[in-house]
């Protein structure tokens, strides 16, 4: 009896204006943010070559003084590569070596502690 | 062997309880009985008079004694007290021995445990009556609790929290991701599905909005419209929200794999782009300005939010940052979790209301959390980057529970799949949903 007595117009224009305003507002703010986002986000400058400038590059590498750079955002999993490349490089760049390994021989030292005709010849006294 | 302990400590109580109060009972009965026989029993006028002086005497000490076991808890101590005391009861053994969202189900099962013990007067719902505050009674003298409910019925500590929540999030995943906020509008369906449910049940409309904003599962939320709308309903709200937050990962699973196949739940999605500190900075101010001036009554819940936020991002207030999300949260959430316990009185819970309220709090997760990957899944039938389904159901709030849950059902389907970052997107645009879904319950029933 209850169910038939509620007034079930009210009860679904707050529901339907309700869940439409949720969104409403939350669309507004996807554009909102998306917007900013193109604007603030982060953005690499990647040098770009020429394929020409590229060939000319290989045989003259001090003519290609121009670089040409492009605008654009680098995804985590570029950077990621890029992180690991130079730590790589990094973690494999030490000093200089002569890359000579010598084997000396090594003199035998005498010690009182090892030596057994010491010990016998200096008796405690 | 720990839970046997505990449930013979608290038989032990109980029966302490019990004898003691049938004990004053007694007590009370004898002495009255003892009274009217020595009056009875007197012959002569001597003895009358010599029985006079000797029950005024013993009457003295009897009508002190008596009143004395009449001023105790013990004898004012109901059936229905003891039933709350022994709900409080389980709900500490739920959130010590469980680990059921100790840090909020402690304190309110403790403060249920204060308010419901009879004569020590720490909270008088009187006081609150018709959901205004009745400030001639407090120069009277209120209870301690009484004081401290004041931050619940004017809405400070649910905001207060909300600082120290926005001073805890990164809304990075969000801001890489701004679509994610759509599956935290959709998730907002079991606030308004559960509306027309309590509404069949015979709630009033502000009663209903109330229980429908449990479908939000964000407690602080849950409480300010609570304490707004129906403040009566205050205690069965903030421990069925709060319940039915810890049980999450029990709730949401089965849902999400129903609704969903298993080529659906192994999508892997893409990597989410870096997000700069400029955007975090200006985001809080910006979405504080939106909201606020087009939902004036979701400002106090969105502005304290941003806030805190705000103070996270900058980098220039550390010390502040470090302080509402430690200290001030702390400190609010034992005034909040008792003082919302101690709403949870004899009268208020004991009935069919909170019953219903407990059953129609499930439904509104359970909806909420279908809404969320629904729309994803419809969302997947128009783009070209597909979106897991089951980052959706993170749209219930609940940070970062919920998104924790898409992970590990997503980890089912294929071990090599990350969604938790991918999930905090919707979580924490869920937290903005159910307060702007607030707002305009406020601004519709208030």
């Amino acid at each position: 009896m209850y169910i038939l007595a509620t007034n079930w117009s009210s009860a679904f224009d707050v529901v339907i204006f309700g869940f439409v305003m949720v969104f409403v507002i939350l669309i507004l703010l996807v554009l909102i943010i998306s917007g900013f986002g193109k604007m603030l986000a982060p953005t690499v400058r990647v040098p770009k070559t020429p394929k020409k400038a590229n060939e000319q590059n290989n045989n003259f590498p001090e003519e290609n003084n121009e670089i040409e750079y492009i605008e654009g955002h680098l995804s985590a999993d570029y950077s990621a590569a890029i992180a690991m490349a130079l730590h790589l490089y990094y973690s494999d760049v030490h000093d200089e070596e002569s890359h000579i390994i010598t084997i000396k021989t090594v003199e035998r030292r005498y010690s009182p502690w090892s030596s057994k005709i010491y010990g016998l010849n200096n008796l405690v006294k | 062997m720990r839970t046997k302990k505990y449930i013979f400590l608290l038989i032990a109580v109980l029966t302490v309880g019990i004898s003691f109060n049938t004990s004053a009972q007694k007590q009370v009965q004898l002495a009255a009985q003892a009274d009217t026989t020595v009056v009875a029993n007197a012959t002569t006028e001597i003895a009358i008079a010599k029985e006079n002086l000797k029950t005024e005497k013993d009457g003295t000490i009897s009508e002190s004694f008596i009143n004395f076991l009449r001023s105790t808890g013990f004898a004012l101590l109901s059936w229905k007290d003891l039933i709350m005391l022994f709900i409080a009861c389980i709900l500490l053994y739920l959130a010590i021995v469980k680990g059921f969202e100790p840090l909020l189900l402690l304190p309110i099962a403790f403060g249920m445990f204060l308010s419901n013990l009879p004569g020590a007067g720490l909270f008088t719902p009187e006081l609150f009556a018709g959901g205004h505050v009745d400030w001639g009674k407090f120069a009277n003298g209120a209870g301690l609790l009484d004081y401290l409910y004041l931050g619940v019925k004017l809405g400070i500590y649910p905001c207060l929290i909300f600082v120290g929540v926005g001073a805890m999030t990164d809304f990075g995943p969000m801001l890489a991701n701004p679509k994610s906020l759509l599956l935290g509008a959709a998730a907002q369906l079991g606030i308004f599905a559960t509306y027309l449910g309590a509404i069949g049940l015979g709630f009033l409309p502000n009663e209903a909005a109330s229980i429908g904003i449990i479908g939000g599962a964000d407690g602080p939320t849950a409480i300010f419209l609570t304490s707004k709308l129906a403040p009566d309903l205050l205690g069965p709200i903030a421990v069925a929200a709060y319940s039915y937050m810890a049980l999450v990962p029990v709730i949401q699973p089965p849902i999400m794999r129903l609704l969903t196949t298993k080529k659906e739940r192994g999508i892997k999605m893409k990597q989410l782009r870096m997000v700069s500190t400029k955007e975090k900075i200006i985001f809080p101010v910006l979405v504080t300005g939106f909201i606020s001036l087009l939902l004036p009554p979701a400002a106090p819940l969105i502005g304290s939010l941003m806030l805190g936020n705000l103070m996270r991002e900058c980098g220039v207030v550390e010390r502040l940052s470090k302080t509402v999300q430690n200290e001030l949260m702390n400190i609010t959430t034992i005034f909040l979790g008792i003082t919302v316990g101690a709403t949870a009185t004899a009268s208020a819970f004991l009935n069919v209301k909170t019953l219903e309220i407990l059953a129609i709090g499930i439904v509104a997760f359970s909806v909420g959390t279908a809404g969320g990957v629904l729309l994803a899944k419809f969302m997947n039938l128009f783009t070209k980057i597909k979106i897991n389904p089951l980052i959706g159901s993170a749209g219930v709030s609940a940070v970062p529970m919920a998104a924790r849950v898409s992970q590990v059902v997503g980890q089912e389907t294929d071990n090599s799949n990350f969604l938790l970052m991918h999930a905090m997107g919707p979580n924490v645009a869920g937290v903005i949903g159910s307060a702007v879904a607030a707002g305009i319950m406020l601004t519709m029933l208030s």
